[in-house]
């Protein structure tokens, strides 16, 4: 990277301006993380915050704790389905809209619409969609001969962990779109050029070209939303609040509950933690895993 | 505005940051600062989740009404919701900056922050009020302790009235059901597509919890005994559970997320034909679908037998007052004020039927009573009037029972709307159901 | 090359899955214009069959609408700036400068994210009475920042880094110090990853829904997503009507602005070459 001699110099100037942020940082990793750790090991009543120490007593509870497991699960579950869909119909929508279409930003400004839309609203259309009564999807299905009954696509399992993770796979894969979009852009033309001298076709040209070299924002992307999908709250708890029973509590939904439904501050954070716990050895495994790849490729 | 917020958002954002690591570990030391007032005006903070625009003209009219009597003061309305209050009341008393008044929450609310002594008594403003005005037993679930009041109801809910369509009624030959067997039976006969039996919801919500319980009580059976054990492993338990699933085949396939909005509206748009609900029905039926508005009516929701009287749940709206809410004169001079007639009688008739006079006085009024909807369903709001007064919630099963300051956390741990999820929708045998619910019930009460 | 047939079935592909894609928004704006009595008929009809725009004047006349959207965008802009300002000059100082811990602090930006921001909540909401903020706009605007802050960074630097060192370089020869040079040279050059963050931030800024509905209720500074919520969805009632008017007005000036900039979005993201 930069190998500018003078940059020694300048080392006071270049802390000063990145200050700022380490500042920002320690407020939501230090100060947090110290009052979520302190918090977990007491039983602490919510409202008041005052409670008494139990020592490890939270997560001894978790460990045998039924509701914990399920709810790790339904978070996995839901983060890989999601984020799987997310990835192939962004690929495929991005590769869409870099072919000349008429009206091309229009396209493109709608296809990005679910992203920019707030989850709020996102949630609310599509209950209404799915509303077993007056929703359009049901009509449609039942006008196409698909079903019989009106679906019950919220209230009852498998639908309703199918029905977050589409609706999620709709919210985020313009994100992938947009992130894919602007490194296809940058692929130059030459390569494929090449390729259709040497008589490559169009499938091989996508799986020898562009994927390799999308290879780097997929890893990134791939990280980013696996964080943002693991931690989602708001799309899960104004869907389905985490039902049927307990079928699609997430972990940051037990959270939010024993904080403040169950007024256990203390346990919560201990989810917290473990939440986080969970997340950061899956990341180190990838980024290792995503490193090792690429000193193989580069080799 | 934004540009000139962003300068200093810069500076300050580094202070917040290391006034967070300065806090960390000490949460409960950080700051009691008062709440930042203009000089010379008081201002008082008013909550409430209820915030429908009718709602809102009402609560502006009172907040007026005051203003003008009371030079110097100012009172700023907040709105919480359902949803969020749990997480904000922790926050405002956690930091110490707590609004004035609070109204509208569920009445187990107060007697829960009662318990963590997070309220100012509120015998004073009942003085203020008057309390021959109320309705007879009126503020009872209220009182802590012989003569010790902890809030007020600023109205009651007549929330599991049975609504019947007397047109549907009339056609199929039926009469109005008093028991469940009549009751299922008629929604057999009324079952015809696309409208369904009944509304009843089967979601994980409180909806459910609630409506459960009312059944359990429709069973003659009750959740805890009068001392607040847990009183499940009954036959009235199971038999509630049982009239739960075999409602199922009468209603909506989506009843399995319904909450009250869902339930309502299945109703009011005909979808069902019969419905459980507040006195909102008959606001809703007006504006969303006139054409059956003049074949709405309640009853009692049936219970298992006719020996076995009707149980009304009533979730008593509250008023309650923060401890350390500033201004405490001025305060309860306000919560007093929001049971002045002129403007007490405007938020009841916001939603008709919705919210049930506490004040007799009120009731019996002629500015009351001089309301389109009240005047043409005069027999149904009198049921409900009936029977929210001699309602009863989770925190306060019978008149015989203990107040029970966990109703709050029991129902927002969702055992009952899981245990009916259990039994209807995942075919669980009843035995693991009850036992499942008996040691939950245990464990919260017990934490 | 390819046929004119080919060009057309294949654009009519690609507009049905954008149309399909668009759905929601498309019954979305069909429902708002329906009066409130043909919204729960059964089946749903397709075209409305009489189109009023009631339900849009009630919202702007008859509720505080307008003063939320106003807090929305006062709280989206001012996040914004906030997050552009700070994370530009570290992303120039992670990029352009040496010093110990350089490289570390650039892969911990994405732990910060590892926390769940439900637990982040009281602390940060009394963080904001310490400093006498709580229930303001401004409060909601450190928290965005809070959470805006890596991503943007991280955006920001790997699309510096795409920037030559030599540009810079020279700039320095011709006696500019380095924040001049940073000024005339490598703020224009950055110029289109510096709008895409923008974006990037505004659109977290004005969607969020969960801090803004523990950390704010006065109608002064409640923004959009929980105002609209809180007014029109209660566990009573769900004010659909008005619900569909209030979700075109708030994502149609969205749709408008991304038209137009949809590009910056797309080269911000790109020019760099993303790297980790």
């Amino acid at each position: 990277m930069s190998g500018n001699p003078l940059d020694k110099r300048y080392a006071v100037l270049g802390a000063m301006l990145i200050a700022p942020t380490v500042l920002v940082f320690c407020a939501v990793i230090v100060y947090p993380l110290v009052s979520a750790l302190y918090l977990s090991l007491f039983t602490i009543f919510t409202p008041t915050l005052r409670g008494s120490f139990v020592g490890l007593g939270n997560y001894a509870y978790l460990v045998n704790s039924p509701e914990f497991w399920r709810s790790l699960w339904n978070t996995l579950l839901w983060t890989i389905c999601t984020l799987a869909l997310q990835i192939v119909f962004g690929v495929a929508a991005a590769l869409m809209l870099h072919q000349n279409i008429v009206f091309r930003s229009l396209a493109r400004s709608l296809i990005l619409f679910p992203y920019f839309v707030s989850t709020v609203v996102a949630v609310l259309v599509w209950r209404w969609l799915f509303n077993d009564l007056y929703g359009v999807m049901n009509h449609l299905m039942l006008m196409a001969g698909l079903i019989k009954m009106p679906l019950d696509w919220l209230g009852s399992m498998p639908n309703a962990m199918i029905s977050i993770i589409l609706v999620g796979a709709w919210k985020y894969f313009p994100f992938v779109v947009i992130a894919v979009l602007a490194r296809l852009q940058t692929i130059p033309d030459a390569l494929y050029e090449a390729a259709k001298i040497d008589g490559a076709g169009a499938w091989s040209r996508f799986v020898d070209i562009t994927l390799p070299q999308l290879r780097d924002v997929l890893v990134v992307v791939v990280l980013l939303r696996a964080i943002w999908d693991f931690k989602e709250f708001d799309l899960i708890y104004l869907l389905t609040g985490g039902g049927p029973i307990i079928a699609t509590q997430t972990l940051p939904l037990m959270v939010y509950k024993d904080a403040f439904g169950l007024n256990d501050m203390g346990r919560a954070s201990a989810v917290a933690v473990s939440m986080m716990l969970v997340m950061l050895s899956f990341m180190v495994l990838y980024l290792k895993l995503a490193g090792r790849d690429e000193r193989e490729s580069q080799r | 505005m934004s540009k000139t917020i962003s300068q200093p958002g810069h500076g300050v954002s580094r202070r917040a940051v290391l006034a967070g690591m300065g806090a960390a570990g000490s949460m409960a030391a950080a700051g009691t600062m008062p709440t930042p007032a203009e000089a010379q005006t008081v201002t008082l903070r008013w909550w409430s989740p209820q915030t429908a625009p009718a709602q809102r003209e009402a609560y502006n009219f009172q907040i007026q009404t005051f203003e003008a009597a009371n030079p110097g003061v100012k009172v700023n309305f907040e709105a919480t919701s359902d949803e969020g209050y749990p997480a904000q009341m922790a926050a405002a008393f956690a930091s110490g900056q707590v609004p004035n008044v609070v109204t509208h929450l569920p009445s187990f609310a107060v007697s829960s922050y009662w318990q963590n002594g997070l309220l100012e008594p509120f015998n004073d403003v009942i003085n203020m009020i008057g309390p021959q005005n109320f309705f007879e037993g009126a503020n009872r679930i209220y009182e802590v302790a012989p003569g010790q009041y902890a809030g007020t109801g600023i109205g009651g809910s007549a929330a599991n009235m049975m609504w019947l369509r007397t047109d549907l009624m009339r056609e199929a030959g039926l009469t109005t059901p008093r028991t469940w067997d009549q009751l299922r039976a008629a929604c057999q006969r009324l079952q015809r597509a696309p409208v369904f039996g009944a509304p009843l919801p089967y979601a994980r919500n409180s909806m459910t919890s609630l409506i459960f319980i009312s059944f359990v009580h429709g069973a003659g059976g009750s959740i805890f005994t009068p001392d607040l054990q847990v009183n499940v492993d009954n036959d009235a338990f199971r038999n509630a559970l049982e009239f739960y699933k075999s409602m199922r085949e009468f209603c909506p396939p989506g009843a399995t997320n319904y909450s009250w909005g869902d339930s309502l509206t299945a109703f009011v748009s005909g979808a069902t034909a019969t419905g459980i609900y507040t006195g909102r029905v008959l606001a809703n039926v007006t504006q969303q679908n006139p054409r059956i508005a003049d074949f709405v009516t309640c009853q009692p929701y049936p219970t298992i037998s006719t020996s076995v009287p009707h149980w009304t749940f009533n979730d008593f709206p509250s008023v309650m007052i923060p401890k350390g809410a500033p201004n405490l004169d001025i305060t309860k001079r306000f919560a007093a004020h929001l049971f002045r007639a002129d403007g007490y009688i405007r938020q009841l008739h916001a939603a008709p039927g919705h919210v049930l006079p506490v004040l007799k006085t009120v009731y019996e009024s002629a500015a009351y009573q001089e309301n389109a909807l009240i005047k043409k369903y005069a027999a149904d709001v009198q049921i409900m009037s009936q029977q929210a007064s001699a309602g009863h919630n989770l925190g306060w099963e019978t008149v015989r029972h203990k107040p029970n300051t966990k109703a709050g956390q029991i129902i927002a741990s969702h055992v009952f709307a899981e245990a009916v999820q259990r039994y209807v929708g995942a075919n669980e045998p009843m035995a693991q159901v009850v036992s499942g619910v008996a040691r939950r019930l245990d464990e919260l009460m017990r934490a | 090359m390819k046929t004119i047939a080919g060009r057309i079935a294949f654009n009519l592909f690609a507009w049905t899955v954008v149309l399909v894609t668009a759905f929601p928004l498309i019954w979305m704006i069909l429902t708002s214009v329906k009066p409130q009595f043909e919204l729960f008929r059964i089946p749903p009809t397709f075209w409305p069959e009489q189109i009023t725009f009631e339900h849009y004047v009630r919202l702007i006349y008859e509720t505080p609408f307008l003063k939320y959207m106003r807090n929305s965008l006062i709280l989206g802009f001012a996040t914004t700036i906030v997050v552009v300002v700070v994370a530009t000059l570290g992303a120039h100082s992670l990029v352009r400068f040496r010093y110990p811990g350089r490289e570390r602090l650039a892969q911990m930006v994405l732990f910060t994210y590892l926390l769940p921001s439900v637990v982040l909540i009281l602390p940060l909401y009394l963080m904001m009475v310490w400093l006498g903020i709580a229930n303001t706009i401004f409060s909601l605007v450190i928290a965005y920042t809070t959470f805006a802050l890596p991503y943007a960074l991280w955006l920001l630097r790997s699309f510096m880094q795409g920037i030559p060192d030599d540009l810079e370089a020279a700039a320095l020869v011709d006696g500019a110090t380095r924040m001049e040079a940073f000024v005339d040279v490598i703020l224009p050059q950055a110029l289109p990853g510096i709008i895409s963050t923008s974006l990037f931030t505004f659109i977290l800024a004005w969607n969020e829904y969960l801090y803004a509905l523990v950390l704010v209720n006065t109608d002064e500074a409640r923004p959009l997503t929980t105002g609209v919520m809180s007014m029109l969805v209660s566990a009573f009632n769900i004010e659909w009507s008005l619900l569909m008017a209030a979700s075109v007005m708030m994502s149609l000036p969205l749709i408008i602005i991304f038209a137009f900039l949809q590009t910056y979005l797309t080269r911000g993201f790109g020019a760099g070459g993303v790297k980790g």
